[in-house]
């Protein structure tokens, strides 16, 4: 497929735009309701880039020079890519008593470390899974998940695989940024999809849309 | 019938769940390892039988997954296990229970709702096994098995910020055996050898399990002391170097006479890191040598 073919007409990006407000509307909502947990999710920012400029993309979004957590995880179905979950690094002590994990009495050890990965990888299932679940089930694809992974790093060293995506392809990234009420615990989203989601999801949005026409 | 019968036969728990958690499907596997056969179960509450999983983590995990049908994963190495299985007998020793991997996912009915979750649960013992010793094997030196020096740079690093963070003391033994060379060239390296295997078990032997013992060099070894303050390190260096001298040291049938010589530092503010501090106790170690059989802090 030409790169010219992967170029989202304004009305497609207006779509996904309205279709990720509906996903994430809703994935803010159930999360409340579900685990108690407040939480903001802004609207949605759609950005097509080059697979290969993934680094650049992800060190300029995240705007920070310093140490964050990011949580990796990889979604696969028709929708296709990777989610990265990016938190400041000191953001990991307030997940843990969000989470209330740190009275959790079946915890072997209880390195603090370990307590504040396990804080991340459980907010990672969750959000992400929520997110990524609403936006799939309204383009009606069902995908399964890879376990997520947590990694501390300087953003600009990053050790995102550099073989993600082919390298002369294009991605699809979809950042939110996303703020616990309770905590002050802020960070940002990103679903990056790449190319052959990208066709795939022009047409399912063009069905989404007919639902309604 | 070809699902049952896989379903029976691999070798991974698989359990099913619906809304109020209550056991709708129990594999042969999970009968086999729990003792707990499917009649019994199904169709009655998890937690009845698991009240170790009746926590906050495992409920929040099954509301999102019946509400996002996201996968939850339970990995070893945060949780150790879910299900208090015990290991396969080669393993019973080393572990009190088996080492498992889980994931949790959603299962539709056809119009797409999410019914029931499942859980697979994956016993990954062996594993942990391999990699434990690996682990061990990364920070051991070979021939005495106490730490290597890699090993005892990363804790000095770590002791060293955390004497700063809490305040607390912390000092360093280096310890070089006197005249070393002489053993080796008039008995043999074989019995330098045994002599290295049986110094290290009596340094061992005499510190606290709390102290971090590890060979640097050839014949050089080097004690971090937690909590513990230059003059009493002193005179745990005093200690050991009786110990040595006053020893009959037989090894391989040969009589050995050993000395050492010891240089000592403590933790100091003034010291920007933790190479200062390695830095001091050699110099004191340096200065020791001068005259064998010494043990000498560095003030």
């Amino acid at each position: 497929m030409a790169a010219e073919d992967m170029a989202f007409s304004a009305m497609e990006k207006d779509i996904l735009q309205e279709l990720m407000n509906i996903g994430f509307g809703q994935a803010a909502a159930d999360l409340a309701q579900v685990i108690d947990l407040a939480i903001e999710l802004s609207v949605p920012d759609i950005q097509l880039f080059k697979a290969c400029e993934l680094h650049e993309h992800i060190a300029t979004e995240v705007d920070s020079d310093r140490e964050v957590s990011i949580v990796e995880q990889y979604f696969l179905g028709k929708f296709k890519g990777i989610a990265l979950l990016v938190f400041p690094a000191k953001a990991g002590k307030q997940l843990v008593s969000l989470f209330g994990l740190q009275n959790s009495p079946s915890r072997p050890s209880s390195h603090f470390d370990q307590l504040e990965k396990e804080a991340m990888v459980e907010v990672g299932n969750i959000l992400i899974g929520a997110c990524v679940g609403k936006i799939t089930e309204l383009l009606q694809d069902v995908v399964i998940y890879s376990p997520p992974r947590v990694m501390i790093e300087d953003v600009r060293r990053s050790s995102l695989p550099k073989n993600l995506f082919a390298p002369d392809s294009m991605a699809i990234s979809m950042k939110t940024v996303f703020h616990f009420e309770q905590q002050e615990i802020s960070g940002q989203l990103f679903l990056i999809a790449n190319q052959e989601s990208i066709a795939w999801l022009k047409s399912a949005l063009h069905s989404f849309l007919e639902q309604y026409e | 019938m070809i699902f049952k019968q896989i379903s029976d036969m691999i070798n991974t728990g698989l359990v099913v769940l619906d809304e109020d958690l209550k056991v709708q499907f129990w594999n042969r596997w999970m009968a086999l390892h729990s003792g707990i056969e499917p009649e019994t179960i199904t169709g009655q509450d998890l937690f009845s039988f698991f009240p170790n999983l009746n926590r906050p983590n495992f409920l929040r995990n099954c509301r999102t997954v019946f509400a996002f049908g996201n996968f939850a994963f339970f990995s070893q190495k945060l949780h150790r296990h879910l299900f208090p299985f015990r290991p396969t007998f080669s393993y019973q020793e080393r572990f009190d229970y088996m080492q498992q991997s889980c994931t949790m996912g959603p299962i539709r009915d056809d119009d797409g709702n999410i019914q029931y979750i499942f859980l697979s649960v994956n016993d990954v013992t062996e594993v942990v096994n391999y990699e434990e010793q690996l682990v061990e094997l990364n920070r051991k030196d070979p021939l005495t098995e106490v730490y290597n020096r890699r090993y005892f740079e990363q804790k000095l690093q770590e002791e060293f910020s955390r004497s700063r963070r809490h305040k607390r003391p912390l000092s360093l033994l280096m310890i070089d055996l006197d005249h070393f060379k002489r053993i080796n060239d008039q008995h043999g390296h074989q019995v330098g050898d045994q002599a290295l295997k049986a110094f290290a078990a009596r340094l061992l032997a005499r510190i606290r399990k709390t102290d971090i013992l590890a060979r640097y060099g050839g014949e050089e070894f080097a004690i971090l002391l937690p909590e513990t303050s230059g003059p009493s390190a002193l005179i745990l260096a005093n200690d050991l170097r009786c110990i040595t001298s006053e020893e009959h040291w037989r090894c391989s049938d040969v009589d050995l006479q050993m000395t050492i010589s010891i240089g000592i530092a403590e933790e100091h503010a003034e010291m920007p890191n933790h190479e200062a501090l390695l830095k001091k106790a050699d110099e004191a170690l340096y200065e020791a040598k001068a005259g064998r059989n010494r043990a000498i802090l560095y003030d």
